[in-house]
């Protein structure tokens, strides 16, 4: 199953997967992606995708 | 047994057979002579026997991470380029066994990595250290040998955070000391971008003694499950403070006199406090298993009638002051949580509790390596282990007890 990375060193809380995301995605409240349960259903995928790619610190990814 | 005090190295104790501390005396390090009568000639082996026999004895890491020895050994690419990487940095604050046997069996630690270097076909070993004394004592033992290697003694001081292995190895790359963001193993990238095997001073050491010794005089003493001998830090209420080595297997209530209380802090200050040692033994995969790893092998035990509680908020704090701000959760979460941990403290109420509750939660499992999950562990077994007295404080405010003095803080570096 693809699942949702973060990586930690490069996230600067835009907040924007929180946005694009908001069914897998909320936000600590410093700003901070928490991510509900990693793995990824495929209806989701491409969501997931486009929250990563959206991403101005490229810290999210998908994974497989 | 043996007591030795050396002012300023932690007093050395030793329970049943010497082996790694073997020959040890105030008067300063073994040398090379006395080394080689205690030890025998440089035991080099190939690198199908070294394998074997790191697994026959299930050796484990000993920088805290206890991974399987034998599962990185054979990960490694043999060949010239290939680097040993000796972890040398103790930046565990509590700990002192790497120091004491760095700076009083320094031939042991260098046999290992030459050990290590010759079964995988190369010469090229890095050694990093953050102590002054131990640093010296390894690069004067270095002087006495002759050894077909070129080994590098690095002098570095990194904190807490820059002695976890990858940020070591950056630093030894001359980037800055931290952890990166993805898991890059050494065994694929490490020192000079080529593969290497990295691990702790003590690890080596145990090498050195299990090439010399064979499987079956290396598992003479300890447990079956992990033989051998390992180091340990004792602190605060216990029968000889300072460094000792032990047979593995032990009950932890070797190291304590019966009477006084039974609150105890394994594995230092990314470890867990439990209530009770009853029935705890030190082998790694028990200690696991009961939920309260050893890491780098400390244990502290307060005095009894004393209140930690102080002492658990300025460990959270500076907990909270060795994050090196790469990741928030840790960068803003760790100074909450000690804010939250005074608050309580200080008859901050239910209210507080919860909070700090809610904030251990938030930053569990979200860094790019152990020192958020470490020091989230570190508080959250407290509140379980001293749940009544902390409840108290929460409530009433302080407690009126003689405040503990048992858990050594280092000045701050960098």
């Amino acid at each position: 199953m693809s699942k949702l990375e973060i990586d930690w060193t490069r996230c600067d809380a835009h907040g924007l997967c929180a946005r694009l995301l908001p069914e897998k995605i909320t936000l600590d409240e410093w700003g901070f992606p928490l991510i509900e349960g990693r793995g990824l259903d495929e209806s989701i995928i491409r969501d997931a995708r486009r929250a990563a790619l959206a991403c101005p610190a490229l810290a999210l990814r998908v994974a497989r | 047994m043996t007591i030795l005090s050396e002012p300023p190295l932690a007093a050395v104790h030793i329970y049943g057979e010497p082996r790694l501390l073997a020959g040890v005396t105030e008067a300063g390090p073994v040398d090379l002579r006395r080394h080689r009568e205690l030890h025998g000639e440089l035991p080099l082996r190939r690198r199908s026997w070294l394998s074997a026999a790191l697994t026959d004895v299930n050796l484990r890491g000993r920088g805290g991470a206890d991974f399987p020895v034998a599962v990185k050994f054979d990960a490694m690419p043999s060949g010239s380029r290939v680097s040993i990487l000796v972890n040398g940095s103790e930046g565990e604050p509590a700990s002192r066994k790497d120091r004491v046997l760095m700076s009083r069996a320094p031939h042991l630690v260098l046999d290992g990595a030459v050990v290590v270097a010759h079964s995988l076909g190369t010469r090229r070993i890095t050694i990093v250290v953050h102590d002054s004394a131990a640093h010296d004592t390894l690069v004067h033992a270095l002087r006495e040998r002759r050894d077909p290697c070129k080994i590098t003694i690095t002098h570095a001081q990194h904190g807490f955070v820059g002695g976890e292995i990858r940020a070591v190895i950056n630093g030894v790359n001359g980037a800055s000391p931290v952890p990166g963001g993805r898991r890059v193993l050494p065994v694929s990238r490490g020192v000079a971008g080529q593969p290497t095997f990295a691990s702790n001073v003590e690890t080596f050491a145990h090498i050195a003694l299990l090439a010399a010794r064979g499987t079956a005089g290396f598992a003479r003493v300890g447990s079956t499950e992990e033989p051998g001998t390992t180091l340990v830090t004792l602190i605060g209420d216990v029968r000889h403070p300072g460094v000792a080595e032990v047979p593995t297997g032990v009950p932890l209530s070797a190291f304590f006199d019966a009477s006084g209380d039974g609150t105890v802090l394994i594995g230092g200050y990314h470890g867990t406090w439990v209530d009770s040692t009853d029935g705890l033994v030190l082998t790694r995969a028990r200690l696991k298993s009961s939920g309260a790893p050893f890491n780098a092998g400390v244990i502290a035990r307060p005095f009894g009638g004393t209140c930690v509680v102080d002492e658990i908020v300025e460990v959270s704090r500076w907990l909270a002051g060795e994050s090196i701000g790469q990741c928030g959760p840790c960068l803003f979460g760790l100074p909450a949580i000690a804010d939250d941990l005074a608050h309580v403290a200080a008859r901050g109420g239910a209210e507080a509790l919860q909070t700090l509750s809610r904030h251990l939660d938030v930053v569990s499992g979200r860094g790019a390596c152990a020192h958020p999950d470490g020091s989230v562990q570190f508080v959250r077994s407290a509140l379980n282990a001293y749940d009544h007295h902390i409840r108290e404080h929460a409530l009433s405010g302080a407690c009126g007890r003689t405040p503990s003095t048992v858990l050594p803080l280092p000045r701050r570096i960098r």
